[in-house]
């Protein structure tokens, strides 16, 4: 059944912003995570990419989490002498991860499953409208 | 979501129940064509069962150690509500018309 189809749909909408979720926290999370070496790498920023895949069962196409991939970009540097990451230059690499950037994932992220939540109020509400057909 | 589709294939078993044709063959002695309404209903809640213990498994596996989903567990426990709403719309109005024909002056 179509709506069936539709909750279930939704509902993977909502697992992928989950996993999206999760991603961003770890950003947030380890944003001053840095190396425990001296002039290592410290935690480099995580993308969470979608795709679009088929469901065999709903015959519909479902989104997913796809792979996730790591942001290239530069890390900061900070001028840090006495961090225990410290460089020979004084230089401490820190993760490449603005909290701006994050917090407006976290809302985009945030959104969509609201809208996804309401795809699935609708529909439900639309069985009911049907449902109380036979009531009246 | 099984229960929609076996409130639907309630309908047209009661179609096939109600059908003025299969009444007189079976008042004619004919070996019953259609399937009788307690089948019907046993089929119908048979159904909302399945939905329902899913659902139950889906909220005792979040329950025992957050090993399910919360949206597995929301869109399931959805579902059997929507079944059984379903299952007892279709009762209502089937017992709705039995008592509107034992009403019947004869």
């Amino acid at each position: 059944m179509d709506f069936a189809k539709s909750i279930a749909i939704a509902a993977s909408g909502l697992r992928a912003q989950a996993g999206r979720m999760r991603i961003i926290s770890e950003n947030i999370a380890n944003s001053d995570s840095t190396a425990q070496t001296p002039g290592g790498d410290p935690f480099r920023r995580k993308i969470a990419t979608f795709t679009s895949q088929i469901d065999r069962a709903l015959d519909a196409r479902t989104v997913a989490l796809g792979p996730v991939r790591t942001d290239p970009s530069d890390f900061i540097t900070k001028y840090e002498p006495g961090h225990p990451a410290a460089d020979a230059n004084g230089n401490v690499k820190r993760p490449n991860i603005n909290p701006l950037v994050e917090m407006n994932d976290m809302r985009e992220a945030q959104r969509s499953y609201e809208a996804n939540v309401n795809v699935i109020g609708a529909t439900r509400r639309m069985i009911q409208r049907t449902l109380d057909i036979l009531k009246a | 979501m099984t229960t929609p589709s076996a409130a639907a294939g309630a309908y047209s078993a009661l179609a096939r129940l109600a059908d003025p044709s299969a009444a007189l063959a079976k008042a004619a002695g004919d070996s019953d064509s259609g399937p009788s309404f307690g089948a019907m209903l046993k089929e119908a809640i048979g159904s909302v069962l399945e939905t329902g213990r899913k659902s139950d498994a889906q909220t005792h596996a979040m329950a025992a150690g957050g090993k399910s989903n919360i949206v597995d567990v929301v869109t399931a426990v959805s579902e059997t509500e929507v079944a059984v709403e379903a299952l007892v719309s279709v009762r209502d109005k089937v017992i709705a018309a039995y008592e509107e024909i034992m009403r019947m002056p004869i």
